[in-house]
């Protein structure tokens, strides 16, 4: 290639990327810096004041604040550590028997993918009355068929109303590993897999030692989203138990009590923008670092084909 | 489509658009005021009001728009802190906006432009008022109640001859309304707010009313004193009669166990009412001040000023607004807006027809107290509120103490309120 061939290359390139630049510059640098520079002043309702350094974030770390960070936290990560094992493994689970299923593939993918296209806020309302603890008719077929003492109020109880929220959220979202994961296996080489059988591999040993590393792309993909979802999750916990993580903070995330701070309940009064941008900013860093990180270490494992 | 047609639309949009939005202003004849609610509900009403405006004022119209309750705060600061918004609009009471009139956005109403102000009491003017600087910024318009709903066909059934008039009595009522099968309380454990409610009813005669709120406002008691702590417990105690699995009953479940007749009680404000007739409009509905604590304790009716009418400082429509504003404190419009909205109206210039908004305003007159941390606490975070809404909902469950919740409030309150700093 000769040089002005590369040289004018180069330009275009350039030029390709202008517009995807701008729109990253413009709503996501200009608003994650706006949040920084918010978080070292003070407010007053939705009026800036004064400059007041890190003193938003030595609130944040003070209580109440320190208590309700603390519990969210916790609960991020736990999500994280549940949709991971749980959500993933079942996906990588429905993919790869769809991927060997000989008849019905197409029904298949609609059932396990259509939770993911339901509207988030009618999976709220469907689940919040199939479990109300008076009317729903999940407990009472627990009830019915002889546990009374299991028909909880699920949504209700301090010690069930996060599990219960994480089930859903595994019911809604499954099929969306499993999709990746069966375009995963669908990429993969199918000489592969016959060459292995063929040196008389078992089914065990092919999915361990073929299929499951040849994945490494996809799962990557779903680790970095999955903890990105975990650690931003607002949606599902603010449809249920609204913007104070009702029952007692149980269901209380990083995101709703973001949302919480910076623009305040009608419920409990006002808003404090300055630590709410404080909890964004760290939010940002934990997220995107994590990201990053994540990213990079799962990266170097993947294989060529 | 070509180039130049479109450069021809643009060009005819924005002349379109300078040509306009002068004219507005320039044509006397018609000045045109908006006037921004967060009451979608009550929209076809506000709206046939404005035309009865529209036909006494000649030359003025008015553009309502209300707005979704939950975001109207949001709407209303971020309109009015980059210095547009209405003429006109519906204030949140006490802390709910009070940041936005310490920052100038509210023109400060006197007696002599809103003659009305001068016939509403003490405690509702402030509900409009600005916290730093205690202006007069609103207009009220509407008053909230705490107090004990109740069924007489349940009662009657559970054989309860008389209304429970102490807290004891209370309780023993409960009793006897479950062993006649029914349930005692509606009341629920799954919305914090309606906890807090349900404390503010219950609760006062237990830390002694008015007195404690203007000793704990003017920081000579504390959150952790002991009848306050003992109006906490007071609500622990009520879980025993909710629902079963009330920890996970919401709130409109909770209300529609009492509008449907299954609990013989509802522990709540008068706002409630509406809901359960419109629920069940063959509903008859019992009210009576909550009881009190001992013998020897006083009973107190929960209240607050719960919305006022303002006027925006940055209006080019003064004399109009002002003009609206005081068309909204006129009897007609305060009557219309209790005989077709069932407020408790602020203007004691206003008849209240409906039986059981009468008989909760002639209890809200003689034992009225302000309700604590809408009326005291909400001007800053943490509020009172933000902490004791979880806080309800881990007491009932025996997650807390109702001394820790007691000290959690106090500590809360303390990193903020200049009265209260550095006590516990």
């Amino acid at each position: 290639m000769s040089s002005a061939l590369r040289k004018e290359q180069n330009r275009t390139t350039g030029a390709l990327l202008i517009p995807a630049l701008l729109v990253i510059v413009l709503f996501t640098t200009i608003p994650a810096l706006t949040t920084l520079s918010y978080s070292l002043f003070n407010w007053e309702g939705f009026q800036r004041t004064s400059f007041i350094g890190f003193e938003n974030f030595r609130k944040l770390f003070a209580y109440p604040y320190s208590d309700q960070l603390l519990a969210a936290l916790r609960h991020n990560t736990l999500a994280f550590i549940v949709i991971m094992t749980l959500q993933t493994s079942l996906g990588l689970l429905f993919a790869y028997a769809m991927f060997r299923v000989k008849r019905g593939l197409r029904f298949y993918r609609v059932v396990v993918f259509l939770p993911v296209i339901f509207s988030l806020v009618v999976v709220g309302y469907l689940w919040q009355s199939l479990l109300d603890p008076y009317y729903g008719p999940v407990n009472q077929i627990i009830s019915g068929i002889g546990f009374p003492d299991l028909a909880k109020p699920w949504l209700g109880d301090t010690s069930t109303a996060l599990p219960t929220l994480m089930f859903i959220n595994l019911w809604r979202w499954v099929g969306f590993p499993a999709i990746v994961f069966l375009a995963g296996l669908n990429a993969i080489n199918s000489e592969y897999i016959e060459a292995a059988r063929i040196d008389g591999a078992s089914e065990g040993q092919v999915f361990r030692k073929i299929i499951f590393p040849l994945l490494a792309p996809s799962l990557t993909i779903i680790t970095v989203l999955t903890f990105i979802g975990a650690y931003e999750w607002f949606d599902l916990p603010f449809v249920i138990g609204g913007s104070n993580g009702s029952p007692a903070g149980t269901t209380d995330t990083l995101a709703l009590m973001f949302y919480r701070l910076s623009f305040g309940s009608v419920d409990s009064g006002a808003n404090n923008v300055g630590v709410g941008s404080a909890l964004g900013v760290l939010i940002f860093t934990l997220v995107g670092l994590g990201a990053a990180f994540g990213s990079a270490i799962l990266r170097r494992r993947e294989v060529e084909q | 489509m070509k180039i130049s047609k479109i450069r021809g639309l643009v060009a005819a949009l924005f002349a379109a658009v300078t040509v306009v939005a002068p004219g507005a202003s320039i044509a006397s004849a018609n000045t045109e005021i908006t006037f921004w609610s967060w009451r979608t509900e009550d929209k076809a009403f506000y709206e046939s009001q404005m035309r009865l405006f529209e036909a006494k004022n000649p030359g003025i119209t008015v553009k309502f728009t209300p707005y979704l309750n939950t975001e109207y705060n949001a709407i209303v600061a971020t309109a009015l802190t980059a210095g547009k918004g209405p003429d006109v609009l519906q204030m949140r009471p006490y802390g709910g906006m009070a940041n936005l009139s310490d920052a100038g956005n509210f023109m400060p109403l006197t007696t002599a432009e809103v003659p009305a102000l001068k016939k509403l009491s003490a405690g509702i003017l402030a509900g409009a008022q600005g916290y730093k600087d205690k202006k007069q910024y609103g207009l009220p318009y509407a008053v909230s109640a705490l107090g004990v709903m109740y069924n007489p066909d349940i009662l009657e059934k559970s054989g309860i001859r008389a209304l429970p008039q102490t807290w004891e009595q209370m309780l023993s009522a409960f009793d006897k309304v479950k062993k006649a099968g029914f349930l005692p309380i509606g009341n629920a454990g799954g919305n914090g707010p309606a906890l807090e409610q349900l404390h503010a009813t219950v609760g006062p005669t237990f830390y002694g009313g008015t007195a404690f709120f203007n000793d704990v406002v003017a920081g000579k008691k504390t959150f952790t004193d002991k009848g306050y702590v003992a109006s906490l417990k007071a609500v622990a105690d009520l879980a025993k009669w909710m629902p079963a699995n009330y920890q996970g009953i919401d709130y409109n479940t909770a209300r529609g166990l009492f509008a449907n007749e299954k609990a013989a009680f509802y522990i709540g404000g008068n706002y409630e009412i509406g809901y359960f007739r419109s629920l069940n409009p063959s509903i008859t509905i019992g009210w009576f001040p909550a009881p009190k604590a001992n013998a020897g304790a006083k009973r107190y009716v929960g209240t607050w000023a719960d919305g006022a009418y303002a006027i925006n400082s940055k209006t080019t429509q003064k004399a109009a607004a002002l003009k609206l504003i005081n068309f909204l404190g006129t009897k007609e419009f305060g009557q219309a807006l209790v005989d077709e909205i069932a407020f408790i109206p602020t203007a004691p210039y206003v008849k209240i027809n409906d039986p059981a908004v009468k008989e909760i305003n002639r209890w809200r007159t003689t034992l009225g107290t302000p309700f604590l941390n809408v009326v005291g606490f909400r001007y800053a975070t943490p509020t009172s509120s933000s902490i004791l809404q979880p806080g309800f909902q881990k007491l009932i469950v025996g997650g807390t103490t109702p001394e820790q919740l007691a000290k959690d409030v106090q500590t809360a309150v303390a990193s903020w309120y200049e009265p209260q700093k550095g006590k516990s």
